[in-house]
C-alpha cells in the first residue's frame, strides 16, 4: 500500500470504530441507569457519530453509502467497538477504554500533514476531553465502592486487552510522511500505561500478555456486528429514500 | 464572478434562518453563520456547527438553501470545523432572549457564569450534559431555579 492508501485505511478504521461505538451507545437512550447518565450517554453517542461523519467525509462524498452500504467484510472496525454492551457494566467499561484510546488517537493527528484530518482531530479532541472526564469520574466513583469493584473489575480486566485492537492495522510510512506524529505501537503503549495507572489506583492488574487482537482491521467481523449493522440500516431498509 | 450585491442579498436572506432548537433566534445571532462567499461562479454559505455531531445540521442546511433560493440565488453549504464554535459567538441581543425565554445562561470563556434569572454567580453544577451536548444543567441556590448553561467545548474549557 502507498502511504496515501495506508492513511485512508487508518481513517476508515477510526471512522468505523466511531460509527459502531456511537450506534452502540445509542442503545442506552431512555434506558440509562439514571437520568443524567442517560443524557450524557446520548450526547456522547451523538458526538461519536459526528466524529465518524467527519472522518468518512475525508474518504467519500456519499456518506450514507460509506457508513451503511458497504459489504460487511469491507468494514474495518475493531471488535471491541462492535461489541453489543447491553449490560451497564460492559457499556461503561467500553466507554472508558474507547474514549481513552480516542484521546490518544486524535492527539497523534493534531498536527497532521493531512490538513483536513488535523482540523477534524483538533475539533474532536476538544469534545473528547468531556467524554474522558465523564467516563473516568463515574468509573472511579463506582470502583471506590465494594459493589462497584465486584461488578466492574472482572469486566475491566477482560475487556482491556481487547482494546488493543484500537491500535491494530498498518501505519507504514505514516510517521515519516507526517500524517501521524506517533506510531500506532507508541500510541498503544501510551494507552496501556493510562489503563495500568487507572487500575493501579484500585489495586487491579490487566494481563496484557496475550496476542493483541487485530482481525477486525482485516475484514473479519465479530459475531455482534450483523445485529449492530441491521439496527443501523433498519430505517434505510424500510425506505431507501428516507430523510430526516 | 459573483456580484457583491448577490452575496449581500444571500447574506441578508440566510441570516434570518431560524435555529431549529431556539426558533426565536436565528443562525446569525447564535454565531452559526460564519460567512457568505463567492466560490468560483456560485455562492457558498459557511456554517459553524456548535458540535460536530449536531443532528440539526441537515435541517439548517435545507433551511439555508431554501432561504437563499427565496432571494433568487442557489447556494451550496459548507460546515466548517475551524474556527470552532464557542458561546462567545452568540450576540448580546440573543443572550437576552435566551435568558428571558429559555432560562439559558452563557458561560463566558474563562469567566464566571451568572444566573439568567437573578444574576447570582453561585451556580452549582448538576449534570454535565443537559438536553443537548452543548448545554449543561446547573442549579441556582439563590433563586432556586434550574438553569441551562451553554458552554464551550474547546480544549481546556470546563
Amino acid at each position: 500500500m502507498s502511504p496515501d492508501e495506508t492513511a485512508n485505511e487508518l481513517v476508515l478504521a477510526f471512522a468505523d470504530d466511531e460509527l459502531c461505538v456511537g450506534q452502540n451507545h445509542s442503545w442506552w437512550i431512555a434506558v440509562g441507569p439514571f437520568l443524567e447518565e442517560d443524557l450524557a450517554f446520548t450526547s456522547i453517542a451523538q458526538d461519536e457519530l459526528g466524529h465518524a461523519r467527519a472522518l468518512y467525509s475525508l474518504l467519500s462524498d456519499d456518506l450514507d453509502h460509506i457508513a451503511y452500504g458497504r459489504p460487511h467484510q469491507e468494514y474495518r472496525s475493531s471488535h471491541i467497538a462492535e461489541l453489543l454492551c447491553h449490560d451497564w457494566t460492559s457499556a461503561l467499561v467500553r466507554h472508558v477504554l474507547h474514549d481513552l484510546a480516542e484521546e490518544v488517537r486524535w492527539a497523534a493527528m493534531l498536527d497532521s500533514t493531512w490538513v483536513e484530518l488535523a482540523t477534524i482531530a483538533t475539533r474532536a479532541a476538544a469534545e473528547e476531553q468531556f467524554h474522558v472526564q465523564h467516563g473516568l469520574t463515574l468509573l472511579r466513583r463506582l470502583l471506590s465502592t465494594p459493589e462497584g469493584q465486584l461488578r466492574l473489575s472482572s469486566t475491566l480486566i477482560d475487556l482491556a486487552p481487547k482494546g488493543r485492537e484500537y491500535f491494530a492495522g498498518s501505519d507504514s510510512g505514516l510517521v515519516t510522511s507526517g500524517i501521524l506524529n506517533t506510531s500506532l505501537a507508541d500510541q498503544e503503549r501510551t494507552w496501556m500505561k493510562r489503563i495500568d495507572d487507572l487500575l493501579a489506583e484500585f489495586e487491579l492488574n490487566v494481563d496484557w500478555s496475550g496476542e493483541p487482537p487485530s482481525q477486525g482491521r482485516y475484514g473479519t467481523r465479530s459475531r455482534d456486528f450483523s445485529t449492530l449493522h441491521d439496527e443501523m440500516v433498519a430505517v434505510l431498509q424500510i425506505d431507501p429514500l428516507a430523510n430526516w | 464572478m459573483v456580484a457583491k450585491a448577490a452575496i449581500d442579498a444571500v447574506r441578508a436572506a440566510v441570516a434570518s434562518v431560524a435555529d431549529p432548537e431556539y426558533p426565536d433566534l436565528n443562525i446569525q445571532q447564535l454565531g452559526i453563520l460564519e460567512d457568505v462567499v463567492a466560490d468560483r461562479s456560485s455562492i457558498r454559505v459557511d456554517l459553524v456547527p456548535t458540535i460536530m455531531g449536531c443532528p440539526a445540521l441537515d435541517v439548517i442546511e435545507q433551511d439555508v438553501v431554501a432561504a437563499a433560493q427565496a432571494s433568487g440565488h442557489d447556494v451550496t453549504v459548507r460546515f466548517c470545523m475551524s474556527p470552532p464554535w464557542t458561546p462567545d459567538r452568540i450576540t448580546d441581543d440573543a443572550r437576552k432572549i435566551l435568558a428571558r425565554e429559555y432560562s439559558v445562561a452563557i458561560r463566558p470563556r474563562n469567566g464566571v457564569t451568572s444566573c439568567p434569572l437573578c444574576g447570582s454567580t453561585a451556580l452549582q453544577p448538576r449534570s454535565d450534559v443537559g438536553p443537548t451536548a452543548c448545554r449543561s444543567v446547573e442549579w441556582c441556590p439563590n433563586c432556586r431555579n434550574p438553569v441551562e448553561v451553554v458552554r464551550s467545548r474547546e480544549m481546556g474549557q470546563k
